[in-house]
């Protein structure tokens, strides 16, 4: 039960949304899907005095296809990932993500954008949206403007998005690849991720490598990403990228698991993620969405 | 044998008709259709109230003040109530809880006060204006800190609590209890043993993560009857600590009631009373209204009971030919804040701590510790699984060093029928080599597997398991029966539908007894102004004492049956039989009278008069050979459990070498039931468990930071099996050797089937990887670190 107060808007348009934020004083928080939110709100680990719900807003629940850029809308949620043939054929690995991201019925409401701008280290979005090369759309009281994802996260459930703006969708530049996204967790049911890996290999030896869960946001690897540049994956070259991980990640100790095993394992699924993923760009490798650990 | 019993089943097994069978649950469409009622769901119109708690910040505090203005000038708050209104203790076996905090604050989440106001986010929002002051103490964690001479004490006034006999309080110090057993002569023995292996492995605390979380609505009517809707496993008892808790507010136990309603799982925690005083509590404070308090998923972890943790020092001594001689094996137990159930686990734990082995000479010591964290209580298992995590282990550990197989040296010292347990007693009969046998061939033992996958290892592993009903020497059930005009029954109990299939137990031994189908038995959950006395649906003792009380009703009935007939048509009792809802007679075949004729009419006789009428029996049944009389410097003397039920288990995992992820790719489980009364349920026990037992070792870890703050009082971070972290195949296996006094010879399983999970999971990680682990959880990560680690080394 939510035991404090607070005042809640449900505006129709964009600029209805951005006029609401833009007007209000106090403390804000969007809705879309709440599954964060409403947990915190819950707990009390947020107490706004506004509450904009965004889920009136036509136009912000579509993945669309345009050219070669996959559009998600702010309000598509993981099951509308999972559930759409556009993106398991183009953007298998966001579907390979998204079934790691609770259970059904929290993967029903909650959104993918949400769990970006929910920001929190675990977030499972973040590695594979680095890995895809996405830029976020975002709409204030100065018009639109658009954000690399490689600087959307600014640190611990803090983005570049500011109190008066709102996500529209992102774009992700789609090219031929292998993928995978592989998530440590403590258990085989739904679980935040202790470390996570998102590793996309795009033909002519160029990779993309980001890590969850071992940062305060998630984070690109620019340095494993340059060491595996031009070069065929072999023993000795997945070697190499391995042995930069430490030098990658800044794991820390807390409940779900200590420093040195989110460090461990993160080697381990590097290891085998890029294997994995080359194997998915030659057309073979384990199916997505087959856990690799 | 030395064990004399007073009543023995006289249904003869090979007719059996209702008992043996998989009948079908009697609870099952109740819970299907969504029929079934559970406390939260009942309506009690518009003059509800609801209830909130004001809890403490701090592991140990003095309470300097509480001021509740802010909180009783809040909107819709009707009272706010603290330990002053109530300024009373209450226990189960020892009375060192409160109903609210007196003086002092001995855990974080410990109620303070009490918020009673018009709907529930009023009474949350006024507990946030109760201020209170504290003083903050240090706490004490640990319980191997806490039985240090210099340690503060948590409960200075230990010695004036009063408690059952059969514990032993140090006052002035934080031991609560301490059972002692000392049988033969260890020391010798070891000194005599081929080898000696001495160690020690700790346990964590669990939570029970029933579905339903505990709530709990009190009313004290005008006219001063106080009626509590509990989701309970223990409603008479319930009742009874209610009476004596609020006896000087002028209650008599026939003013207080408690109704049970269907409870969405138990596994202990709603054992006894532990929030329900303070729902209770609020309802005295507010006549003529119902108050309703419900606590929330975080509450039900810090706030009502939790296994308790323990250090274990175990030193076992063996002969080379692979005979145990000595076992030694001391129980530092982490009770928490108040120990008035847990100290039971305790006193359970010492006296049988051996495990199910035959060993001559013994020195067990099972130490009752306060501690600054939530109160410890009841779990399935009682103490048994905490203490088996090391035994089983350490087993495991000796068989290897003496060049043994962990099976044949289980085989060779596992206890059977007459061998004398820890505390002077003897062995009741048991299938003990029946379950291993079974359980190594199902798992097949002695087979070595290969992995397909580079990445992973095979192991197998084996453990036995015991345990005896923790319950006073006296401990009691009862039943009532009646006939309906068309011979269908219902029968009145008040033990606990818990899921475990209780009703449906009950109901095929009234239908066996009678000769009727199961469907025709209707056994409802209880309210103890209606239904017979039953102590607790607790210590896997139901189906074996309140099946006995109604197996006797049965009898009874059957009796009273026979006597009609007899009188009315001549034939004598011992020539009658029921069969297919009629009387039959073995003289005359073709006598079959419908029972649906007389069982409330009675029978009209040739001068037009009748006779006989509804219908009605009882039974009780009272373990009369046990007594908890025993020298507190040996144990011996008394005959503390009515017996054990013992079985075996055995895996086979698969582990992945670097990330240490576990498959349990087939678990087997061999208990000696005595007697399925339902084979089927009795299966469900044995998946259940094991998964629940699989899930304390694998999975589950009660996380406390530095303050004795718990740190995942949530699903998100206390993790417990889904269906994806389930065995891909579990093999129950069902021992019959009867249990001479057990209605068709049954005896309890419910609890059992989880006990042996953790040893078996740590003994197959050894034969998998050499990795011994010690500590509870064998999670993942601490797998893969100890291979790491043992790589660096």
């Amino acid at each position: 039960m939510i035991a404090h107060e607070f005042a809640y808007e449900r505006p129709t348009t964009l600029e209805e949304a951005t006029r609401v934020l833009t007007e209000h004083s106090g403390s804000v928080r969007l809705l879309a899907g709440g599954t964060d939110l409403v947990a915190w709100l819950r707990d009390d680990a947020v107490a706004p005095d506004l509450v904009v719900d965004i889920k009136a807003i036509p136009g912000l629940d579509t993945i669309e296809l345009d050219g070669d850029e996959l559009h998600v809308g702010s309000l598509v949620t993981f099951t509308d990932l999972i559930e759409s043939e556009v993106v398991a054929e183009h953007a298998p690995l966001l579907i390979e993500m998204a079934e790691t991201v609770a259970s059904p019925g929290i993967r029903n409401r909650a959104t993918m954008v949400g769990n970006i701008c929910s920001a929190v280290p675990s977030c499972d979005a973040g590695p594979v949206l680095m890995a895809y090369d996405t830029t976020v759309h975002l709409i204030g009281p100065g018009g639109a403007r658009s954000v690399s994802i490689d600087d959307w996260f600014i640190g611990l459930r803090e983005t570049a998005c500011s109190d008066d703006e709102v996500v529209t969708h992102l774009t992700l530049a789609l090219r031929p690849h292998g993928g995978v996204y592989v998530k440590l967790m403590r258990y085989g049911g739904e679980d935040l991720a202790q470390a996570a890996v998102g590793i996309v290999e795009y033909p002519g030896h160029e990779y993309r490598v980001a890590f969850g869960a071992v940062a305060p946001t998630p984070i690109r690897a620019h340095r494993i990403e340059e060491v595996l540049r031009g070069k065929p994956l072999g023993e000795e070259v997945i070697a190499d990228a391995v042995a930069l991980v430490r030098d990658e990640i800044s794991p820390i100790t807390d409940m779900r698991a200590t420093a040195e095993y989110r460090a461990r394992m993160c080697e381990v699924m590097l290891e085998r993620g890029l294997a994995a993923s080359h194997e998915r760009l030659e057309g073979a490798g384990p199916a997505y969405g087959t856990r690799l650990i | 044998m030395t064990t004399t019993y007073p009543f023995e089943a006289d249904s003869v097994d090979d007719a059996l008709t209702a008992v043996g069978t998989p009948a079908v649950r009697i609870d099952g469409l109740d819970k299907i259709s969504g029929a079934a009622q559970f406390v939260d769901d009942l309506d009690f119109g518009p003059d509800l109230l609801h209830g909130a708690v004001v809890e403490s910040p701090h592991a140990y505090a003095r309470i300097v003040s509480i001021d509740t203005s802010a909180a009783e000038a809040a909107p819709g708050v009707v009272k706010v109530i603290t330990g002053e209104d109530f300024p009373y203790n209450f226990g189960m076996y020892m009375e060192d809880r409160y109903i609210f905090a007196q003086h002092h604050v001995r855990f974080v989440g410990e109620q303070v006060a009490g918020v009673i106001a018009r709907t529930h986010r009023q009474a949350v929002r006024a507990a946030k204006l109760v201020e209170v002051e504290y003083e903050v103490l240090e706490p004490l964690l640990d319980p191997k800190e806490a039985v240090a001479e210099d340690a503060p004490l948590i409960h200075p006034n230990l010695g004036d609590y009063a408690h059952v006999p059969w514990f032993f309080p140090k006052a002035d110090t934080n031991i609560a209890h301490w059972r002692k057993i000392r049988k033969g002569d260890t020391e010798k023995a070891f000194a005599e043993a081929d080898y000696v292996l001495e160690d020690t492995y700790r346990v964590p605390r669990y939570a029970h993560c029933a579905i339903e979380p505990h709530v709990t609505v009190g009313k004290l009517d005008h006219a001063g009857r106080l009626t509590v809707w509990t989701a309970s496993q223990s409603p008479h008892t319930q009742r009874h600590l209610f009476a004596e808790a609020l006896a000087p507010l002028g209650f008599a136990h026939k003013d207080v009631r408690v109704i049970t309603p269907y409870v969405g799982g138990g596994f202990g925690g709603k054992a006894g009373v532990s929030m329900e005083i303070i729902g209770a509590a609020m309802a005295t404070a507010v006549k003529g209204h119902p108050v309703k308090l419900r606590f929330t998923r975080e509450q039900e972890f810090y706030n009502t009971y939790q296994r308790q943790g323990v250090v274990a020092e175990l030193k076992v001594g063996v002969m080379n030919n692979g005979t145990i001689t000595a076992v030694e094996h001391k129980l530092y137990w982490d009770a928490g804040a108040y120990v008035e159930y847990g100290a039971n686990v305790v006193n359970a734990a010492g006296l049988s701590a051996t495990g199910p082995y035959r060993v001559p000479n013994i020195s067990n010591d099972s130490l009752c510790v306060y501690t600054n964290l939530p109160p410890g209580g009841p779990y399935r298992g009682f103490g048994y699984s905490e203490f088996h995590f090391g035994l089983e282990s350490h087993m495991d550990r000796i068989a290897e060093a003496i060049g043994m197989d962990p099976v044949d040296f289980r085989r060779k010292n596992a206890i059977v029928e007459g061998d004398e347990l820890s505390y002077g007693g003897h062995m009741n009969p048991s299938g003990m080599i029946e379950a291993i046998d079974k359980t190594a061939a199902a798992i097949e033992w002695g087979v070595d597997e290969e992995s397909k996958n580079p990445n992973t290892i095979m192991g197998k592993g084996v453990a036995l398991f015991w345990k005896a009903p923790a319950m006073p020497p006296n401990a009691s059930s009862a039943s009532f029966l009646k006939f309906n005009e068309d011979g269908s029954v219902n029968v009145s109990v008040s033990g606990m539908e818990l899921g475990q299939g209780y009703l449906t137990v009950m109901a095929q031994i009234a239908a066996e007894i009678l000769g009727l189908p199961v469907e025709m038995v209707r056994v409802e959950t209880p309210d103890t102004d209606r239904n017979p006395y039953e102590w607790q649906t607790v210590a896997s003792h139901v189906t074996w004492s309140s099946g006995l009380a109604v197996e006797k009703a049965a009898i009874e009935a059957r009796a009273k049956i026979f006597e009609v007939i007899h009188e009315v048509y001549g034939f004598e009792d011992e020539t009658l039989y029921l069969e297919d809802q009629k009387v039959k007679c073995t003289t005359d075949p073709e006598f079959a009278k419908p029972l649906r004729e007389f069982v409330i009419d009675g029978i009209q006789t040739d001068d037009g008069t009748w006779r006989g009428g509804p219908i009605i029996a009882s039974g009780k049944f009272m373990p009369e050979f046990t007594n908890a009389n025993s020298d507190p410097e040996t144990g011996q003397g008394g005959h503390p459990n009515v017996h054990y039920t013992v079985g075996a288990c055995g895996v086979l995992i698969e582990i992945d070498k670097e990330t240490g992820r576990i498959w349990v790719r087939k678990a087997a489980l061999a208990v000696d039931a005595g007697k399925a009364i339902n084979p089927d349920l009795v299966k469900g026990q044995i998946t259940g468990g094991l998964v629940q037992g699989l899930a304390t070792v694998l999975y589950e870890d009660m996380r406390f930071d530095d303050d004795g703050r718990l740190m995942n009082p949530n699903f998100t971070d206390y993790k417990i099996p889904t269906s994806f972290d389930i065995p891909d195949e579990m093999i129950p296996i069902i021992v019959e050797v009867p249990q001479p006094d057990g209605p068709f010879g049954a005896r309890g399983v419910g609890e059992h089937t989880m006990i042996a999970a953790a040893p078996v999971i740590a003994n197959a990680v050894y034969n998998a990887l050499g990795v011994r682990i010690k500590s509870m959880p064998i999670t993942q990560e601490k797998i893969a670190l100890a291979v790491t680690d043992r790589h660096h080394n």
